[in-house]
């Protein structure tokens, strides 16, 4: 061969032109590339590093003013010795100082919940008497933000029986969270059974008893004690202990609180004793739905919704697949103990729904863009332009996944603002090719070495323009705050796929010219 | 048709007047397009609205509010959206937030936890299959909701709260009123919300604080209590245990999850006042009594005097200072616009009311804020705007600094490559003049669709990926017409030409390839902007490249040959066009 390539371009031609590895490397490439937007865990929009954390230092009986001056201010005054704080919020409130820090973008969130947690815990002395212990409370994205919401409502009627409703979403909530890669999972609206004591006030008088007395009386009753041990004559163990006298409601009913006139007085007698919920609490969720769309609105119905997260960097779409298919096995179950229950939130669908309808546009931009290659340059040109996309994306996704990114919006529209640009280098090639293959110059000389001499002689202006494209995209990354960290993938992944199209171009453009084109013997001097 | 644009562009060449035309024109567009920013009539954003498949509703009753209360405002909501076909399912929770999303995060949905909240989650059908968009919905369901339920009980807000198609702020609209003296923070903020209410476009102006109400306190009368043998402690605990209940004892059991409670209440009949009067209150304490050591019943009134107070409300900081917020949203609208009307009414409120009114010097991200000094009492007030305003700007300000990067890097390294900086100049300057496409590419867009098409960061975004497109169309174009005169020995002006009539199909080429690639890009409506940014901008590159840019290669001295300009390839290197 009598042409020495001087660019990278050249010389990546020569390497792969009739190397019988390229046919494989290609196939390769577009595999990883398929492999990886299978695996790579999809999201709706990126993970934004937001840390940052709560101190809440509860102090009973103290007024917001009292609050201020004894727990936020000094909190606040420790916290700003923290490096990377970005704000300070402290909230004094009747019985409660709250101390929310927030850290600056990009603070790696282990770091900063182990200082905030080092700050408050280094300063444990000088907390003031009557401080309860301060709780310290990272705030954690990923698994605070639930993926699924289930609402469960009673069949029939408005009211739920929470009785009978709360074990149930509590069974399914344990289940649920065997689910692998679920996080957290929690209950809303949820009322727990408890044993009501309804104290007659009119009663009390009456009987001349107090409060305290009938709750120093249920307390005397209502005791757990371990087992007790005791050793026989023989130097055996023996174990015995007393059960919780407290069974059922009746016990409860049952309890003596005083003697009156030498009778007892049960607890019954002053007060109504029933198995309930915990009507104090008074967080109550409810929902309304329609069947199908189009429906009337259901009556609104008392509900529990149960939440579930996921595991950080994990794929939502499948941890919400796994998830409603356990769901579905105790559909029945449900319908039988007379509940129901609706999907409220599915961000796993979301996520796949939005990444589809990207890849739907990719493959759609692919198609328009070859259609028009086949007018613009001739239908084989434009079969090896359009191979050469596809394996672009195959790289940029596969380095993206190996450099633990994950698919969402923004990385596909990465790919999608960089379609236009990655045909570019491809395009510049064939047409060197052609305009080779047409000339009279090169007429006599073999079919490689004019295809390497083809590619090599644009690689310089090509890389200089490619270069100028990548630089604009480096500045990017510098940007700051949450939109900044919002809009990473597009200076992550636009300047890998430009240089990922400058290879492709190089490598797969000469060796599949070398096998669909074909020289015109004939030729009538080429390019007008 | 390739001769004919050659003589086109050698003709504008040739006459120096032509040239100037050209150059006059481009200038006028230039002008003509970035008039366009400061007259609205292309309005800048952050980001657009984002069509999704769920927002939610917050309900604020004042502070003190019962869960009755709260839920009747919930119910009231729920009853009116009840009929929208493009609802499929609302969850009320009251008391607490809804299952924690984006939006909430930073709202403080999480935390909420009082009887006088209550959030609304709202499902609708997916986004494709409805013609009307989430934000668009709100917009109109916003007036006659609160219409509605706002008035059942008095001093609530209701908010509706869309997911942010970015990242997460407060509001759209957050001015933090800070200073020392809590009472006339509380006194200004109540100001700076009439004035936001006051300003169009801007909805659910709240003001982030508690409410005063009557609240009655209990004054243990010390002595008595220790004469009849009792202490304070007791006589806290048995009025908490009256009216609030408390969990005397818990049970263990095999056969729940969860642990028994046996709680203990005075019966709701007998425990229930007759009224919200202190009398009621008093006659309700005498039936209570407590037992003394000696065995002996002494009613709580006894031992307590009822006083009527107002109620403390919590005390908010930020980095150290009292503030209290007041947020407001828009109603399809860029914040940037009503925040500078709402900006110039306080300025001319604050000083009829006496105020020394400061506007913060020097630019910075919180160049809006305004400092008020009180004439009488010296005390200084800081009126700081904040959400997502803040956030705009300090992304305007990164992206704008990416750009000024980007330009510098591209200049960098054509110098290197032309060992030149006129000839680096003028590729910059060619590809800097996309920004007219850019703009006018977003008053076509606004035209043509329905709700206002904004520029956004995102166009921002695409304007500076431009300048690498165009630079690379200018850059070889120079290149080309560079070799042309060294290898054929052509004279400069019609070796110009020569080059942007031959260059003229590749960069249409690939001009055509960006427009289609991105075709999609615009009608989402996040990237909108970015898609039509590139497009655009493109086609104004295109001419840029072809007309604009030869006019300047061939008045610049560094495209003559001369020994001091040598040209840096091998004379074989007519490179990349046929």
């Amino acid at each position: 061969m009598s042409y020495q390539p001087k660019d990278i371009a050249g010389k990546l031609a020569a390497g792969f032109l009739k190397n019988p590895l390229t046919a494989v490397l290609g196939v390769t490439l577009l595999l990883l590339g398929f492999i990886s937007l299978q695996v790579m865990p999809r999201e709706e929009d990126p993970q934004i590093a937001i840390s940052g954390g709560a101190v809440i230092a509860p102090m009973p009986g103290a007024t917001p003013k009292e609050i201020e001056n004894v727990i936020v201010n000094p909190l606040e005054r420790r916290i700003r010795e923290i490096k990377g704080v970005d704000h300070v919020y402290g909230i004094a409130m009747h019985n409660v100082g709250i101390v929310n820090v927030v850290y600056k973008i990009g603070e790696r969130r282990e770091d900063a919940n182990l200082k905030l947690y080092d700050k408050v815990m280094q300063n444990m002395d000088q907390l003031p008497k009557g401080v309860m212990q301060p709780l310290v409370k990272p705030f954690d994205i990923d698994i605070d933000i639930p993926i699924l919401t289930f609402a469960f409502y009673p069949i029939k009627g408005q009211k739920a029986d929470y009785e009978k409703l709360f074990p149930i979403a509590r069974r399914l909530q344990q289940r649920i969270n065997a689910v692998k890669n679920v996080a957290k999972t929690t209950l809303k609206g949820a009322h727990k059974p408890q044993f009501n004591v309804e104290v007659d006030l009119h009663k009390l008088t009456a009987y001349n008893l107090s409060l305290g007395q009938i709750m120093k009386a249920i307390q005397s009753i209502a005791v757990n004690v371990p087992d007790v041990k005791g050793r026989t004559k023989d130097k055996k163990l023996m174990i015995f202990g007393v059960k919780n006298a407290i069974d059922d409601v009746d016990d409860v009913k049952n309890i003596i609180v005083a003697q009156y006139m030498g009778s007892p007085i049960y607890l019954r007698d002053v007060a109504k004793v029933q198995r309930g919920i915990d009507f104090q609490n008074f967080k109550t969720a409810y929902v309304g739905f329609k069947k199908e769309k189009g429906d009337n609105l259901s009556p609104i119905k008392e509900q529990i919704t149960l939440t579930v997260s996921k595991l950080a960097g994990t794929n939502a779409v499948f941890v919400a697949n796994d998830v409603l298919k356990v769901m579905d096995e105790y559909k029945d179950k449900l319908r039988k103990a007379g509940f129901g229950y609706i999907v409220t939130r599915d961000y796993g669908k979301r996520a796949n729904d939005a990444v589809n309808e990207l890849v739907h546009h990719l493959v759609i931009t692919i198609i328009i863009i070859a259609v028009m290659l086949v007018f613009a340059l001739g239908f084989k040109e434009s079969v090896i332009v359009t191979f050469t996309v596809p394996a672009i994306l195959a790289i940029t996704l596969f380095i993206a996944y190996l450099s633990g990114q994950t698919i969402n919006r923004i990385t596909l529209f990465a790919f999608l603002l960089s379609l236009g640009l990655l045909v570019d280098a491809a395009i510049i090639v064939i047409e060197n090719i052609h305009r080779h293959m047409h000339s009279h110059e090169s007429a006599h000389k073999p079919m490689d070495e004019l295809l390497i001499e083809a590619t090599d002689e644009i690689g310089a202006p090509t890389n200089i323009a490619t270069l100028a494209i990548i630089m604009t995209m480096v500045p990017m990354l510098f940007v700051g705050g949450m939109m900044g960290s919002f809009m990473k993938p597009i200076p992550l992944n636009v300047p890998v796929a430009l240089i990922a199209s400058l290879i492709v171009a190089y490598i797969f453009t000469p060796y599949l010219s070398l096998k669909l084109l074909k020289r015109d013997k004939h030729h009538e001097g080429g390019e007008k | 048709m390739m001769k004919k644009f050659e003589n086109f562009v050698y003709a504008i060449l040739d006459k120096k007047s032509n040239k100037t035309l050209v150059i006059l024109l481009t200038l006028i567009a230039l002008a003509g397009s970035v008039m366009m920013l400061p007259t609205k009539i292309v309005k800048a954003k952050m980001l657009p609205g984002k069509s999704d498949n769920t927002f939610s509703v917050y309900i604020d009753t004042p502070t003190g509010s019962s869960k009755e209360q709260t839920y009747k405002v919930g119910k009231c909501v729920v009853e009116h959206l009840k009929n929208e076909p493009e609802i499929l399912n609302m969850e009320i929770y009251a008391g607490m937030g809804i299952p924690l999303d984006y939006a909430g995060l930073v709202k403080g949905a999480g935390m909420k936890n009082s009887e006088n909240v209550a959030e609304i989650a709202v499902n609708l059908t997916d986004k494709h299959e409805r013609e009307e968009t989430s934000y668009m919905m709100v917009s109109r369901l916003r007036p006659v909701i609160k219409k509605a339920c706002e008035p059942l009980v008095k001093g609530t807000t209701v908010k509706f709260v869309e997911q942010p198609a970015g990242p997460p702020t407060l509001a759209s609209i957050v001015v933090e009123v800070t200073g020392h003296n809590i009472d006339k923070i509380r006194e200004l903020s109540k100001e700076v919300a009439s004035i936001l209410k006051k300003t169009p476009k801007l909805v659910d102006v709240d003001i982030m604080m508690d409410d005063i109400y009557k609240k009655y306190e209990l004054i243990p009368d010390k002595e008595k209590i220790a004469r009849s043998g009792l202490s304070v402690e007791q006589v806290n605990n048995i009025i908490y245990l009256a009216f609030e209940g408390m969990a005397v004892a818990h049970k263990n059991s095999a056969n729940e999850p969860d642990q028994i409670q046996i709680f203990e209440i005075l019966d709701p009949n007998t425990k229930r006042f007759e009224n919200r009067s202190k009398q009621a209150l008093e006659e309700k304490l005498n039936e209570l009594n407590l037992m003394n050591m000696k065995g002996m019943m002494v009613p709580v009134s006894e031992v307590v005097h009822v006083k009527e107070v107002d109620s403390q409300p919590s005390i908010m900081q930020k980095d150290l200072h009292r503030m209290i917020n007041v947020t407001a949203e828009t109603d399809e609208e860029s914040q940037v616009y009503p925040l500078l009307e709402a900006r110039d009414m306080m300025i001319k409120h604050f000083k009829k009311l006496g105020y020394k009114v400061e506007k913060e010097p020097g630019m910075s991200t919180y160049m809006f804020d305004l400092h008020l000094t009180d004439p009488k009492t010296g005390e200084k007030y800081l009126l700081r705007w904040d959400g997502e305003m803040k956030v705009t700007l300090d992304t305007f300000r990164d992206l704008g600094g990416a750009f000024i990067g980007a330009l510098v890097l591209i200049f960098l390294l054509l110098v290197i490559y032309y060992k030149s900086y006129t000839l680096s100049g003028i590729v910059l300057a060619g590809s800097f003049l996309s920004i007219i496409g850019v703009i006018v590419g977003h008053w076509v867009a606004d035209l043509v669709t329905r709700d206002t098409f904004f520029l956004t960061a995102t166009s921002l975004i695409g304007f500076i990926a431009l300048m690498g497109i165009s630079s690379r169309n200018s850059l070889l174009l120079i290149d080309f017409a560079k070799s042309l005169m060294e290898a054929h020995g052509m004279p400069k002006r019609r070796a110009i030409a020569v080059a942007s009539a031959t260059r003229a199909k590749p960069i249409m080429l690939t001009a055509i390839a960006i427009i289609l690639g991105s075709a999609l890009l615009a009608s989402d409506p996040i990237f909108g902007g970015l898609g039509v940014a590139l497009i655009s901008g493109t086609v104004a590159a295109v001419f840029v490249s072809l007309i604009f840019v030869p006019v300047l290669m061939d008045n610049a001295k560094a495209m003559d040959l001369d020994d001091d300009n040598p040209i840096h390839h091998d004379k074989k290197n007519i490179s990349i066009t046929k």
